[in-house]
């Protein structure tokens, strides 16, 4: 039997150490590699079932195409064929439109692995194209972080064992994390608190000490309400406030005459005495975490969320800064060059630049682009069409598209709606290097057996497809098709790379996944400086505690949360049986109150609808769930994200999707409603 | 039934399981089994707590009992076997287990059921299921010499362990306090 090392490279906070197991050619088991000091030789319940990912009857095998688009009407092509018919349209749009502005991608987080950037290498290569910029996921967040305390926290997240409290907002780590549930859960067996603070009884709550329901999106209010506590009480730790912080009086004049904590119960839902119980564990003088969740940013007051917590978690704990950790997550990538990501393509007589749209309102900005419109569209890594918002933004962008390519491993809903679809290698498939964006070790990712069928990872398509291009059009791309996956990561490990890792060469890697080393500097340097809560520094100033009714929210009453569920990420791994079987029908979970108000009943098939659309599924009735939340799982067969559509964003590609700012009905199914 | 030398035996600490569901599927990816056959099962036991539970290899096992064919044995370390060639998929076991631990297979329809990974125990490793425990909460021992005082040998929502004297040992969990919305 032969053993390969591998990292996981779904787009998950734990980026986990695998070994792969290989008889004859064929994957027969996975485990976690022990080597790795984050999973520490295990792997979570997707991970354990990768050998039915790869073997997976529903996995694509070949390129096909489909005529009309939308029909099913499938047909087998060879490579070949796809590679014509996609350098036909490119070509074609070039020589109509005088460059190559009318093709582009969408790709996002499928495969976080560095050499999946081959997507944005290859079209790089043709020169100026139409390109997303922005992140859904975190970049709210990271701003905020980065605001408040200059640049992103570099903690190992390993250190939450030795911690004495524990206080996670808004984040469910025994579903999106398990991992770190391990070094949760050492330090509470140590005697350490965990407090969990989510408007969700989540599995993370479960095991929590201390649990705080809050009403979604008002963190905010309950952390600055504890800090004018700790505030009053003089219990916040003056030195650091001397000489650390940038804006202590404006603070403490907003605190004083703005935060009043009868609005900050009646906002949060929670009572001062569950206020004063976060105020004993905030002013305890010993070492103290606090993870912040990404669900906090995903509506409008993510950016000041964010800055509350922060501002709370560094005012309190007496006994020096050193104790204090806010844990947001790890821009482990920005040590690399990310060589294909930056990859410069030959520059365009007239066009100087790429086109740039928001990702967050990708269909409807690349809808009205004109002077070339956009033609040509290659989806890889991403599934728009069940995960996006604004489906029906999707739909018309689609229509105005000649040619559609989506790559991926299965038939997904985006797939579906696509001309042509090639099948992507797994992990298992190809080489690839690994960061994360919670811990910091490295990982090889090594190729362990041919790939399934006629699969090819992205990087090898860029790579044949360039040369097809230059076959046709001497010149027309300069993506370098000689170089293998090996020379892309042998120039990832640049000298810096090396010394952070202390690594000599990838040899090393294919030994071990390995450490990043701790910069000297931390935040008890005295050049670190911490900005405070402001109202200046958040994103919609004009927020108000007592908002007025609008008429939306009379016809639509309950809030929309569409968190992860722990067998799936986003739409990856509904085809495994062993994780989600009988899963087909989806499932909406609504209060007691929302049940008895709309006359719903355990298990009745229920119709949640808004302007967007309308999706059915089957209710269950939650005793734990805020009156006017509703929680549905994503993806499936009509996924959920049809009724979530917002308006553009105001700083395009700075701030994260507000996914969860979505109102909805529900009512008793009809058959006269369809 | 006669003591035996070691009593290898499940211990469950519901405090530090959430319910993950790794040792399910890794018992999966170590055993290859059917889709349908769930050797062992992760469930939610209370509104906050799980429980984790496959075969206990019982000091009086059901299964035993009632098979027609002899087809169990328990082995030294207390390990209760099931020998597939001699089953003949009649679900007596199946019916008979508190615990639901055998499993019809459709495939071979026959009667499995988890054999606390005694391969790997012979070879030195822990159950599959154990080693993919992130936090510990499932590890097995010898009952025969495994002293906590901490371990009670139930839990609230666990099948009457009268019947057949399981080996397993739990954990209980300690107290948690909820803040709700009103």
């Amino acid at each position: 039997m032969e053993i390969y090392r591998h990292a996981c490279p779904r787009n998950c906070f734990s980026t986990c150490g695998m070994l792969s197991y290989i008889e004859d050619g064929k994957l027969v088991k996975v485990s976690g590699d022990a080597k790795h000091g984050y999973n520490q030789g295990r792997l979570c319940a997707k991970g354990y079932a990768y050998t039915q990912y790869v073997y997976n009857p529903y996995r694509l095998k070949h390129p096909i195409r489909q005529t009309p688009r939308g029909s099913g009407n499938w047909k087998r092509i060879t490579w070949e064929e796809a590679y014509d018919c996609i350098a036909d349209k490119i070509l074609e749009l070039n020589e109509r439109y005088g460059s190559n502005l009318a093709s582009g991608y969408n790709k996002f987080s499928g495969n976080i692995g560095l050499l999946h950037y081959a997507v944005e290498g290859m079209f790089n290569s043709i020169g100026p194209h139409t390109k997303p910029v922005g992140n859904p996921c975190l970049i709210t967040g990271e701003q905020a972080m980065r605001k408040s305390f200059g640049q992103m926290n570099r903690m190992m997240p390993e250190k939450m064992a030795e911690m004495n409290a524990i206080v996670i907002w808004g984040a469910n780590p025994a579903v999106t994390n398990v991992h770190q549930m391990k070094f949760i859960l050492q330090a509470r067996q140590k005697g350490a608190k965990l407090i969990v603070i989510d408007p969700i009884f989540t599995r993370t709550a479960a095991t929590a000490d201390i649990f705080i329901q809050i009403n979604p999106g008002t963190d905010r209010w309950l952390a600055l309400g504890v800090a004018k506590l700790l505030i009053e009480s003089n219990m916040y730790d003056e030195e650091f406030v001397r000489n650390q912080t940038v804006n202590w009086e404006e603070f403490h004049q907003y605190v004083t005459e703005q935060v009043d904590l009868h609005e900050v119960c009646r906002e949060t839902g929670i009572s001062l005495d569950v206020l004063c119980e976060l105020l004993s564990i905030y002013s305890m003088p010993k070492p103290c975490a606090t993870w912040i969740g990404f669900g906090i940013q995903r509506n409008e007051n993510g950016g000041q969320n964010i800055s509350a917590i922060n501002t709370l978690a560094m005012l309190g704990c007496q006994s020096g800064q050193e104790n204090r950790c806010v844990y947001y997550s790890h821009s482990g990538i920005d040590d690399f060059p990310v060589n294909l990501l930056n990859h410069e393509g030959p520059v365009h007589p007239i066009v100087q630049h790429s086109r740039e749209i928001d990702i967050n309102n990708f269909a409807e900005n690349a809808s009205k682009l004109v002077e070339p419109p956009l033609k040509f569209l290659w989806i890889a890594l991403r599934n728009p069409l069940s995960q996006d918002q604004d489906f029906q933004a999707w739909e018309s962008l689609m229509k105005e598209l000649e040619l559609i390519v989506t790559v991926d491993l299965f038939m997904t809903k985006t797939a579906e709606m696509s001309d042509l679809v090639l099948p992507a290698a797994s992990h298992f498939e190809e080489m690839d290097v690994n960061v994360s964006y919670w811990h910091h070790w490295l990982s090889i990712n090594e190729k362990a057996i041919s790939p399934y069928y006629e699969a090819k990872s992205d990087l090898q398509i860029a790579r044949e497809l360039m040369e097809k291009l230059n076959e046709r059009f001497p010149g027309f791309s300069n993506f370098p098709s000689e170089r293998e996956p090996i020379d892309w990561i042998r120039e990832e490990l640049t000298p810096s790379v090396k010394k952070l890792y202390s690594i000599e060469s990838i040899d090393d890697l294919l030994e071990s996944p390995r450490l990043r080393g701790e910069e000297g500097k931390n935040l008890s340097s005295s050049a670190f400086k911490f900005r405070l809560f402001s109202e200046e520094n958040t994103d919609t100033s004009t927020y108000s505690m007592n908002r007025e009714k609008t008429d939306v929210e009379e016809s639509y009453p309950f809030q929309l949360l569409t968190p992860q569920s722990l067998l799936k990420i986003h739409s990856q791994y509904e085809a495994m049986p062993w994780l989600n079987q009988g899963a087909e029908q989806a499932v909406v979970e609504l209060s007691e109150y929302a049940a008895e108000k709309r006359g719903i009943l355990e298990g009745d098939k229920v119709e949640l609808f808004n302007p967007n659309g309308k999706i059915a599924a089957i209710a269950r009735i939650s005793r734990f769930l805020p009156q006017k939340v509703i929680l549905v799982n994503q993806a499936g067969k009509n996924p959920i994200n049809r009724l979530i559509a917002h308006k553009p964003q105001e700083n395009p590609g700075k701030s994260s999707m507000n996914f969860y700012d979505s109102s909805v009905n529900i009512r008793k199914w009809c058959e006269t409603n369809g | 039934m006669r003591q035996m030398v070691k009593q290898m035996g499940f211990v469950f600490n519901v405090d530090l399981c959430f319910g993950c569901m790794a040792c399910e599927i890794a018992c999966r990816n170590e055993n290859q089994t059917d889709s349908t056959v769930r050797w062992r099962k992760v469930s939610r036991l209370t509104d906050d707590t799980f429980l984790s539970v496959s075969c206990n290899h019982c000091n009086s096992p059901e299964c035993f009992r009632v098979c027609p064919e002899n087809a169990f044995t328990k082995r030294g370390d207390g390990i209760v076997q099931i020998n597939s060639d001699l089953c003949t998929g009649c679900g007596l076991c199946i019916e008979a287990c508190p615990y639901g631990a055998p499993q019809y297979d459709p495939v071979t329809q026959k009667a499995s059921k988890c054999q606390m990974c005694y391969p790997r125990q012979d070879r030195g490793l822990p159950p599959a299921c154990v080693e993919s425990c992130s936090t510990e909460a499932l590890t097995f021992v010898d009952l025969n010499t495994f002293c906590d005082k901490k371990i009670v040998g139930s839990i609230p929502g666990f099948p009457d362990t009268r019947l057949t004297n399981p080996s397993i040992a739990f954990y209980p969990a300690t107290e948690r306090k909820r803040y709700f919305l009103k």
